[in-house]
Parts: structure tokens; C-alpha cells; sequence
């Protein structure tokens, strides 16, 4: 039985949600130059209430429920719900946000338009909280549209340059044909079920799962949110908002709601649905790993790791790993976050992101190397490190599940996971050479000029960078086993594969040697052309959706002058023209027997009136013969 | 009083209006705002002493109007009777607003024959409240065709370049709407008896009032057995007699039990389609929509306001009170193809919207795509459905006077409106910036804006509807990506990127000509914005009200 939250919590939720929509509507009218510390100070209140929370929850959910909308008949509600998974991610999106903010006021110290940057942080953290908290589905579709908002907001932040426009409008559009999988995903729950309550719906034993197309309408929201295939190619564009925003994107909000919300309705998933959500996964993995490998973008080059990893995530998800992949969302925030604050880091040393003009940098940037090393070993998966606990969680599970399946094709999809963290590996040492390794090749600045941020730019990346390591997470550094992440969330019981560990942390460090010692090819070779465009899926968008789109709205906007509007104005016209015609009608034909009557009668009256002519004779004389007339007629 | 004060008043100062010397310019305005501000009192009032728990029509007023005895016709009635419900009462208060907000918008941009424009305005505002708040069908007739004539002339006059030709497609087809109306409105009355005052003529009981639920019924048996002296029947235009299917005369030719067939269709169906295109015409309803993107591009932004945010309302509450309920039978045969012809311009109104150079035109289509919703709420014949579909006109009443509003900021500016003239607007204009991007996002149904929730509700009610297939709704889903695909592209073009304007005349410095938004259209557009919000925060506000009056105006749909 759910219990309903004590005063304790439903003010510390009041709290965690007022806090940052506050801040907003604050921020927003807030000199630039207390904006970030008034920022700052709202989101370690923030942590310090979501460690309040994390105490005091339960074994069980805990609810806070109000009336939204009354119906004759059915009544909708607002509800949130906290437990152990809660807490986890309300300390995750404080503590990164909370870096990511402390980064901010350097990385953008000169920004004039300050105050509304943290505002709109402050808003997508709200928005990310709300989804966190949500006890139902409607509550969490409409935070799940504010992350889109606060995003829209944040990518299109330079809002001088067209190409933040394109990009903010593009993320919000895709996710929007994911949200709309989404909404039909709520309609066909309440259709079912009549009730949009999480607790609810994921009661254990509830009955059998209804429907496959309920659970899969909803997983397109996550498709679109965490950026699965088909819809992955906002991520990348999404880098033209300022790097800081890029780092809590990746990290702790937009991106993990999509997984969050997996782990949220997994028990709704049929399991043809979790089939399909399983190969989904696998693609994004292995489109990802590919489209990373040829960038020359620094942040690219993370964008797609990123979609890569959750590809990893969401494939857990339909494995029915749902610890597993929590797991790794937790560590990967750690370490995305890093990996994207140390190439802020790099880009404010040398001024721009192609990673052809970097180079050398080690000497230049030693903590920012240091940092982005242990990071990069622990996206890569290599062991000490907290992404080869994660990744062998996965894996290990991965392996299992085909193992249950009885069908050799299953055993695809571990293989090809075990394969992409080969390829990670692959990119991320490719990466680390071009920035830190060989000659410097940048024309613009100088190596001289080269140098570390302050430190209040290198303390959160140094921090992540620690938390990247496998000591915070289990003791054993080969084994997630005996974590205390799987006590709070038990996963399913395994069997350990001896030969798994040994076999990815081959691959990895082959995958990385290859990275090391490649020679960069041609930017036209066919290869990597298909990489760098990422499997020219938006140019396939391009003429297979946008293009067509438009023009089917053109043809329809003419089909609405030339065939609708014409036909009213044929109508029109022949009315007019109908009335032309009667007035002809009118004027000659019956005005013309009405003039020719009138002209008969006339000459009919000339006739008459001519006989009338007052002389008795000619009376007698027609009197006479019409007499005579008469007779002959009677005779 | 309060509900013939609404319609009254504003008429009286039209009168007041015409009658002052044209010399007294500047009192013109000011007579409309105080009472078009004593509308909104008035309003305020109705929503104080109205019940919510009910569902019957309150505040009622009546008085006989004409009594004619026609001998074997039985006795003809047309009375003076207003009254609103739940459905009704959100409309008035909506209405009451926007005309509000249209003086204010019209203080500084009318300039020319201030006398004839404000005249007609109150004119326009009585016969909008007439509209709403008339429950004879006759006396509603009246309202709704008089409505057409201060429109044809505030379009027709004060309008853009091409005003001649859109006030006069605006008159014709909604004149055709009318004619469709009166028709059906003519052959309901021959079917139908008013049993209240059947049976004070037929010397039953002595006064109206005495007049039990169960003598009606005993009338009505009579009526049907043809106990009842054709002499004294007394036919009616009263909405609550002809929406009781009890009070058709045995063998009239709207009565669903006799159906005589006229052109292969039985002649209540034929009825209710023709009623029904009538009003499709006013919401409007692809394909009989094409006069309102040419009447919302060629008059002036207060008429516009009035046009999207009241005008195309009357439609939609025609659908509820007039249309739906006088024909169940229709509605209920028919809601497949309702639901198809609402999701029709949900989709083909947002492709369309996608198209527009115009940003007058794009608000236009978007505002046929908006409306789309409402068709497939109603045809939904559920209670969010039919709920949402109510609380969609109020929304949308709001948030399109918003956008209207919005388009007629740059247009005073530049006399342009071409969305490809403009760039980087934020520079100039971050204020104007901000609202435009709460007037866009509140329509493409961002939650915590009263768009969503019109949205939601019909979109969920059309879905769980026993009436209309799966697939439509999910169709239908596809217009919230379609709002969000014109508005945001709109808004990336004209916003984003360095500053720039299409030169016309001269070489013009952008910020010169491009002001931030004065403290007038400040004032229409921050209560407007509010508004949006606070109903999308908490839809309780319009729901209760609607709710007693929605239940049981399903009843009637409710299957055995």
C-alpha cells in the first residue's frame, strides 16, 4: 500500500518544485550580476531538501494528491510520488546542475544577457524535477513539455545566430513527434486502465498487460527525449547552445527523462514491446558509436557517445534490466558531464571546436587533461573505473536475457553491445589524441596563449572527474555486484559470466589502441562521410518528411485558392452572371412582351379610337354591318 | 435583468452614439470602453448569482412577444426569452472580455469615422450577447443575423486593401449559413408544440406556472394520440420545447418518428445537415472556411480579435445548444463523419497554416485548426469531449485575440505582414519577444496553458468515444506537431538571427521603426497572457461550470 507523504515531504516537495520556478520568474528580471550566485544558492537549497528527502523515504511510494480537472465522471489529478528512484535522481539533477551552474559563472562571465541564462536553467531543472516527482502520467507529460521548453530556450540561447533558431526549433519539433507517440501512449493507458496513476498502474500483479501498442506509444516519448533512433539527429545540433547547457543535457536532465520514464512504466511494457524497445536500443548504440567515430567536432564526437550510451541504456531497459540501466545513467551522468565540461574547458583555451586545430594539449591544460582522461576511461569501460561497473551490469544481463530467449538471433544483441564498447573506446582514445597528443595546428592562438580557467571551472570538472572512478559506487572494481546502487535497487538474479569481463576490457583496449595509432582519413571518403553525417539520416528526413510536408502544404494552400475559393468564387460569379441575364431576360424579353403588349393595345386603341369618330354615319354604318353580319351567321 | 442589460446596453450606446454631433470625437471611444467595461461588471455578476450545481438554464427573463392565432395552424409564439447554462455562461464572460480588449486595441489605430466604426462596435457587442443569451430560437435568429451587419461594414470599411472583396465572401456565406439556418428553424417550428402554453389554451390549467412535468407529459400523450384540437396547438420557437423530442407533432415533418424522405436522405437528417453546415460555416469547418483567412487578412486587428475570439464561437455553441441537441439522432448517426470532418480541419488547417507567408493568414488557418477540435470534441459525445470542446473556444478565444493582437503590433509599426520581412526581432523588441513567445507556445498546447487543456480534453474525449474510431484521434494528434512545426518556424524566421526589416520606403533604421510595445498594448496583451495561464493552471474554473449542464445534456446520447 502506498502511503500518503508526511508534512515533512510534501513541504520538501512544495519546496523542490517552487524553488526553481520561482527562481525563473526571479532570474529573469535579476541584475546579471547576482544572478548566478541568487542561481547557485536556489540550487543548493535544492540538494540539500532532496537529501532530506532521500532520508526520509520508504519501502514504499509516498503520494501527494490534489484535484486538476473534474469531469462529469472522471476526475484528473495532480499527484507525486517519491521514492527510492526519486531521491536518486533529485540528488543527481541538484548535484550536476549545481557544478554545471558553478561552471557557468565563469564559462559565461562576459554573457550580458546573464540573467536570463540561469533563469532558463533554473527553469529545466524545475522542468526535470517535476518529471522526477511526477505520481502520474499527465504530470509527467507536462513537465516532460517544459524540459522541452526550458531546451528550445537554452539551444536557442545565442539567439543572434540563425543557427541556434534552427537548432533549438528542430530539438523541439522532433521531440515532438515522439510526444505525440507519448499522448496517444496516455490515451490508450486511460483507455484501459481509467486511471493515468503510476502507483496504480505499476502495481504489482495488476493483470495482464493489455495491449503492445500502449507500451510502445509510450516509448516513443522516450525515443524522442532520449534521442533513440529514428529520432537521434536533434542531439547533435543541440550544441548550439552554450557548452555548460550541453553538459546538464547530456548528464542529469532531457536526455535521462527518457530512461527515467522507461524505469517508470517498465511493468506496462508487453514483452513484444520490450522486443522491440531492446533492438531499438541496439541501433542507437551502434548508429551512435559510428557517427561518433569520424567527427571532427570536439562536442560532437560527445553528442553521439551519448546517444550511443543511451542506446546501451534504453536496451537494458528492454532487456528488463531496470537497475542496470539506472546504474548507468547515474554513472554516465558523472562522467558525460566531466567529458563535456573539460571540452568547455579546451574550447575556452583555444577558441574554437574542430578538433584538427587542437593538438598537444596536455602540457597546456594539466588538469583538464587529467580530468578528461579519467573520464574518457571511464566512458570507455576500462575496469577501476565507474563505466566498467555499469557496462558489465548491462552486458552481464544482456547475456542472460538471450540466453532465456531460445533463439540464436537474440544472442545478437549482446554481441553487438559487447562490440560498441569496442568502437567507444575506438573514438574517445581518437579524441584524446587529437586534443592532447601530437603537434599543436591551431593558426588563430597561440599555444603560449593556451591556458587552464579559473578555478571555478576546473573544481566541478575535477569533482566529476573523481566521481568517475569505481571506489564511490562498489568496492570491488571488476564487479557491481556488492554496489550499494543494486541493494536500494535490486536487479534480477544472473548468472556471472567469468569469461565477460576479460573479453570487453580486450576489446576496449584494442578498440583504443586502434583510436591511438589510426591515421585520419580523407573527410570524403564514402566511410566517413557516412559517419560524420551520421547515416545522412536528416538529409533522408530532409526528402522523405520535411520536403514533402511542405510541399503538400503549398499544394494544399493553392488547392484552397485555386479549387475551394475558385468554386466560391465561381459561384459568385455565376450569380452575378445569372443576374445579368435576368435583368436581360427582364429588360428584353419580358419588358419587351410587356412594351409590345402595351404597343398593341396602343395601336389597338388607335384602331378603335380612329372608329369612334363621333360622325353618326359611320355608327349607322357599322351598325348595319354587323347586323347583316349577324343574320348571315343565323341564316 | 442582468442578461437583457448585456444585450441592451451596448445597443442603447450605439443609439447614444449615432446621435451625438461627429465633432465630439475622442467621446466616442470612451463611451464604448465604460460600457464595454460595464459588460465585463455585468458578466462578473451573471457568473456570481449563476448556480453551478445545475444544469437547467438560470436567469431566466421572459415576456410574450407575438401571439398569433392562425386557426387549424394552431396558435403561433415567438417570445422574448433569455437565459444561460453552463455551456452558455463561459462564452458571455469570454465575449465580454474580448470586446473589451477590442476598444482598447481600437483607441489609436481607428481614426476615421470614429462615430460609424463605434456604433457599429456596440452594435456588434449587443447582438454577440444576444446570441448567446437568446433561448427562442427566433429571437437568436434575429441576434445572429443582425450580427452580420455591423461585420459586413466594420470589415468592409475600415479595412485593408482588399476589404471590399472579403466583407462581401464574409456576408455571402455566412448569409448562405443563415438561409440553411432559417429554413430548418421554419420547418422546426411547424413540428413542434409549446406544452406549457398547449395547455393553457386548451383550458388544462389557468396560467403557465401551474404547469407540472407531468401534465407536460400528459400534453404530449395527448399530442401524439392527436387528442389535441389542431387549433389549439401552440407552435413554439422556444430551444427547451424543440429540444424534447415528446413535443413533434405525429406525421410534421421533422418528427423522427414520421421521416419522410426528401432526396434519398429521411427529411430530419436533411434538417440536421443543413443546420449543420449553417454553423460549420461560422466555427469554420473545412471546406466551407475560405472566407474567414480573407475577412482575418483585410480588416482591422480589433475586428479580427472580435472575429477569432468571439465570432467564430457562435459556431461552435450553435453545434451544442442548436444543432446537436435539437438532433440527436443525427449527431449520433453521423458522429463518424463529424469526427472525420473535424480531424479533417485539424490536419488540412495546420498544413495550411505551415504554407502562409502572411502572419495574419498563418494565425487565420491555425485558428481553422484550433477550431477543428472543437467539431471533434462535440462529435466525440463524451464528457471530456464535449467538455474540452468548450473550454477550446474559450481558450482559443483568448490565445487567437492574443496572436491577432500580437500581428497588429508589427503591422502599426510597418504596414507589412509578411513573415519574410522580418528578422531578428528580439533585438528591437525583447519585450514584444516575450509575449510572442507565450502567445505561441500557450497555442502549440504547452502545459500550464490553457491551449493543452483544450486540447487534452477533446483529443482524450474523442478517444475513448464509442462513436468515433481509434485511428481518428491519433490522426488528429498529428495538429499539435503541425502547431508546433508553423508557429515555431514562424517564430525561428521572424525572431531569431541579427535584426533586420524589409526596407519600404526609405533606408530605415530597424530600432526607429521598431518600438517596444506601449503601454496600451501592454495592457491587452499581459491580461491576456494571464488568463491563458491561470485557466491552463486550473481548468476547474471553466470545468465546474460546464460540468452539471454537460451531464445532462448527454443524456440524451446515453446508449442502452
Amino acid at each position: 500500500m502506498p502511503l500518503d507523504a508526511s508534512p515533512l515531504l510534501s513541504a520538501s516537495v512544495a519546496a523542490l518544485l517552487t524553488l526553481p520556478f520561482a527562481g525563473f520568474l526571479v532570474l529573469l528580471l535579476t541584475h546579471r550580476r547576482i544572478a548566478g550566485a541568487l542561481a547557485i544558492l536556489l540550487t543548493s537549497i535544492g540538494l540539500a531538501v532532496s537529501i532530506v528527502v532521500a532520508m526520509n523515504v520508504a519501502e514504499q511510494p509516498m503520494l501527494i494528491q490534489t484535484n486538476w480537472a473534474t469531469l462529469s465522471g472522471s476526475s484528473f489529478g495532480i499527484s507525486f510520488q517519491v521514492d527510492a528512484l526519486t531521491a536518486l535522481m533529485l540528488i543527481l539533477v541538484h548535484f550536476v546542475a549545481l557544478l554545471v551552474q558553478l561552471y557557468s559563472l565563469s564559462y559565461l562571465h562576459d554573457e550580458p544577457k546573464l540573467g536570463r541564462y540561469f533563469a532558463y536553467l533554473q527553469l529545466f531543472v524545475g522542468a526535470m524535477l517535476g518529471i522526477v516527482l511526477a505520481g502520474n502520467l499527465l504530470v509527467l507529460y507536462a513537465f516532460w513539455e517544459l524540459v522541452g521548453l526550458a531546451s528550445y530556450l537554452l539551444i536557442g540561447f545565442y539567439t543572434d545566430r540563425p543557427a541556434a533558431g534552427q537548432a533549438a526549433k528542430k530539438a523541439f519539433l522532433m521531440n515532438r513527434v515522439g510526444d505525440i507517440g507519448f499522448l496517444i501512449g496516455i490515451f490508450l493507458t486511460y483507455y484501459y486502465f481509467n486511471t493515468l496513476e503510476l502507483i496504480s498502474l505499476t502495481a504489482p500483479n495488476s493483470g495482464e498487460i493489455p495491449s503492445t501498442a500502449l507500451g510502445l506509444c509510450l516509448f516513443m516519448g522516450c525515443v524522442g527525449k532520449s534521442a533513440q533512433f529514428p529520432l537521434l539527429t536533434w542531439l547533435p545540433d543541440a550544441m548550439e547552445g552554450p557548452t555548460p547547457v550541453s553538459a546538464l543535457l547530456h548528464a542529469a536532465t532531457m536526455v535521462a527523462a527518457g530512461i527515467f520514464l522507461l524505469a517508470r512504466i517498465h511493468p506496462l511494457l508487453s514483452p513484444d514491446a520490450l522486443v522491440v524497445i531492446t533492438v531499438v536500443g541496439t541501433i542507437t548504440t551502434l548508429w551512435g558509436g559510428y557517427s561518433a567515430v569520424f567527427q571532427t567536432d570536439i562536442k560532437k564526437v560527445l553528442a553521439f557517445s551519448t546517444v550511443s550510451q543511451l542506446g546501451l541504456m534504453v536496451a537494458a531497459m528492454g532487456t528488463g534490466n531496470v537497475s542496470g540501466a539506472m546504474f548507468h545513467l547515474l554513472t554516465h551522468a558523472f562522467f558525460k558531464a566531466g567529458l563535456f565540461l573539460s571540452a568547455g574547458a579546451v574550447i575556452h583555451a583555444v577558441h574554437t571546436q574542430d578538433m584538427r586545430h587542437m593538438g598537444g594539449l596536455r602540457k597546456a591544460l594539466p588538469t583538464t587533461f587529467i580530468a578528461y582522461t579519467v573520464c574518457a576511461a571511464a566512458l570507455s569501460g576500462l575496469p577501476f573505473f565507474s563505466g566498467f561497473l555499469s557496462k558489465e551490469a548491462i552486458l552481464g544481463e544482456a547475456f542472460h536475457w538471450s540466453s532465456a530467449q531460445n533463439d540464436g538471433l537474440s544472442y545478437l544483441v549482446p554481441v553487438l553491445l559487447l562490440l560498441s564498447s569496442g568502437v567507444t573506446a575506438f573514438y574517445m582514445v581518437r579524441q584524446w589524441r587529437l586534443v592532447f597528443f601530437g603537434d599543436y595546428r591551431n593558426d588563430v592562438v597561440p599555444l603560449s596563449q593556451a591556458h587552464e580557467p579559473d578555478w571555478l571551472m576546473r573544481g566541478p570538472v575535477l569533482i566529476l572527474a573523481v566521481l568517475s572512478v569505481w571506489f564511490w559506487f562498489a568496492l570491488n572494481p571488476l564487479s557491481a555486484h556488492s554496489s550499494w546502487f543494486f541493494k536500494l535497487f535490486p536487479a534480477t538474479e544472473g548468472q556471472n559470466f567469468w569469461w565477460l569481463a576479460p573479453v570487453s576490457i580486450g576489446l576496449v583496449l584494442i578498440g583504443g589502441w586502434l583510436g591511438f595509432r589510426m591515421r585520419e582519413p580523407h573527410s570524403q571518403r564514402s566511410y566517413v562521410r557516412l559517419s560524420v553525417e551520421y547515416g545522412f539520416l536528416d538529409t533522408m528526413y530532409h526528402y522523405v518528411f520535411i520536403n514533402p510536408i511542405r510541399k503538400l502544404a503549398t499544394l494544399l494552400n493553392h488547392a484552397d485558392q485555386r479549387v475551394i475559393d475558385r468554386a466560391v468564387n465561381g459561384a459568385g460569379i455565376s450569380t452575378v452572371t445569372l443576374a445579368y441575364l435576368a435583368s436581360g431576360l427582364d429588360r428584353f424579353v419580358i419588358d419587351g412582351f410587356v412594351n409590345g403588349l402595351a404597343w398593341c393595345i396602343s395601336r389597338l386603341g388607335r384602331i378603335t379610337r380612329s372608329v369612334q369618330n363621333g360622325l353618326v354615319q359611320s355608327y349607322i354604318t357599322a351598325a348595319v354591318v354587323g347586323l347583316l353580319l349577324i343574320l348571315w351567321w343565323l341564316l | 435583468m442582468i442578461l437583457s442589460l448585456l444585450i441592451f446596453l451596448p445597443l442603447f450606446g450605439s443609439l447614444l452614439v449615432v446621435l451625438m454631433p461627429e465633432n465630439q470625437a475622442s467621446q466616442f471611444r470612451r463611451i464604448a470602453l465604460v460600457i464595454t467595461l460595464i459588460e465585463v461588471l455585468l458578466s462578473a455578476v451573471a457568473y456570481a448569482s449563476f448556480d453551478k450545481t445545475l444544469a437547467g438554464y438560470q436567469l431566466l427573463e421572459q415576456a410574450d412577444w407575438i401571439t398569433l392565432p392562425l386557426g387549424n395552424m394552431g396558435i403561433a409564439s415567438i417570445r422574448y426569452l433569455v437565459g444561460i447554462d453552463g455551456m452558455s455562461l463561459p462564452l458571455v464572460i469570454l465575449s465580454a472580455v474580448v470586446m473589451l480588449i477590442g476598444v482598447i486595441s481600437s483607441w489609436t489605430t481607428i481614426t476615421t469615422r470614429t462615430r460609424a466604426y463605434f456604433s457599429l462596435y456596440l452594435l456588434l457587442t449587443g447582438t454577440i450577447m444576444g446570441c448567446f443569451v437568446a433561448l427562442d430560437f427566433f429571437l437568436f435568429f434575429l441576434f445572429f443575423e443582425f450580427m452580420l451587419l455591423p461585420m459586413y461594414f466594420l470589415i468592409g470599411l475600415w479595412g485593408g486593401p482588399r476589404r471590399e472583396y472579403a466583407s462581401i465572401k464574409f456576408f455571402l456565406y455566412t448569409l448562405l449559413g443563415s438561409l440553411l439556418i432559417l429554413l430548418v428553424m421554419i420547418g422546426l417550428y411547424l413540428s413542434v408544440m409549446d406544452p406549457v402554453s398547449t395547455a393553457v389554451a386548451t383550458g388544462v390549467v389557468a396560467s403557465p406556472s401551474a404547469v407540472s412535468d407531468e401534465l407536460i407529459r400528459t400534453i404530449q400523450a395527448y399530442l401524439q394520440n392527436g387528442q389535441l384540437n389542431p387549433s389549439q396547438i401552440v407552435h413554439t420557437f422556444d430551444m427547451r420545447h424543440l429540444a424534447d423530442g415528446g413535443n413533434y407533432l405525429p406525421n410534421a415533418f421533422l418528427n423522427p418518428a414520421a421521416e419522410p424522405i426528401v432526396l434519398g436522405l429521411p427529411a430530419r437528417m436533411l434538417a440536421f445537415w443543413a443546420v449543420f453546415i449553417g454553423f460549420a460555416i461560422k466555427l469554420p469547418i473545412v471546406p466551407v472556411h475560405t472566407w474567414l483567412p480573407d475577412a482575418h487578412v483585410e480588416a482591422p486587428t480589433p475586428v479580427s480579435v472580435i472575429l477569432a475570439g468571439v465570432l467564430l464561437k457562435i459556431g461552435g455553441y450553435g453545434f451544442l445548444r442548436i444543432v446537436w441537441d435539437f438532433f440527436p439522432d443525427g449527431a449520433a448517426e453521423y458522429a463518424q463523419a463529424l469526427g472525420v470532418l473535424g480531424t479533417l480541419s485539424i490536419v488540412y488547417g495546420g498544413l495550411n497554416a505551415l504554407a502562409q507567408m502572411d502572419l495574419k493568414k498563418m494565425i487565420a488557418y491555425s485558428s481553422v485548426s484550433h477550431m477543428g477540435f472543437v467539431l471533434l470534441g462535440v462529435a466525440s459525445l463524451t464528457a471530456e469531449g464535449i467538455n474540452g470542446a468548450i473550454y477550446q473556444m474559450v481558450s482559443h478565444g483568448i490565445l487567437s485575440a492574443m496572436l491577432f493582437l500580437i500581428a497588429g503590433v508589427l503591422y502599426d509599426r510597418t504596414y507589412d505582414r509578411r513573415i519574410d520581412s522580418y528578422r531578428g526581432l528580439m533585438q528591437p523588441m525583447p519585450q514584444y519577444t516575450t509575449l510572442t513567445a507565450i502567445a505561441f507556445f500557450a497555442s502549440l498546447g504547452l502545459p500550464g496553458f490553457s491551449g493543452f487543456v483544450g486540447e487534452l480534453f477533446t483529443l482524450m474525449g474523442s478517444f475513448q468515444s464509442q462513436w468515433l474510431p481509434g485511428w481518428l484521434t491519433a490522426v488528429a494528434t498529428t495538429g499539435i506537431l503541425l502547431a508546433a512545426a508553423y508557429f515555431l518556424w514562424t517564430f525561428q524566421r521572424m525572431f531569431f538571427g541579427p535584426a533586420w526589416i524589409r526596407p519600404f520606403d526609405s533606408p530605415q533604421d530597424v530600432t526607429a521603426v521598431l518600438a517596444d510595445l506601449t503601454a496600451r498594448e501592454k495592457l491587452m496583451l499581459i491580461p491576456l497572457g494571464v488568463m491563458a495561464l491561470v485557466l491552463g493552471l486550473f481548468p476547474n474554473l471553466i470545468f465546474n461550470l460546464t460540468n452539471a449542464t454537460v451531464a445532462q445534456w448527454l443524456m440524451k446520447f446515453a446508449v442502452e
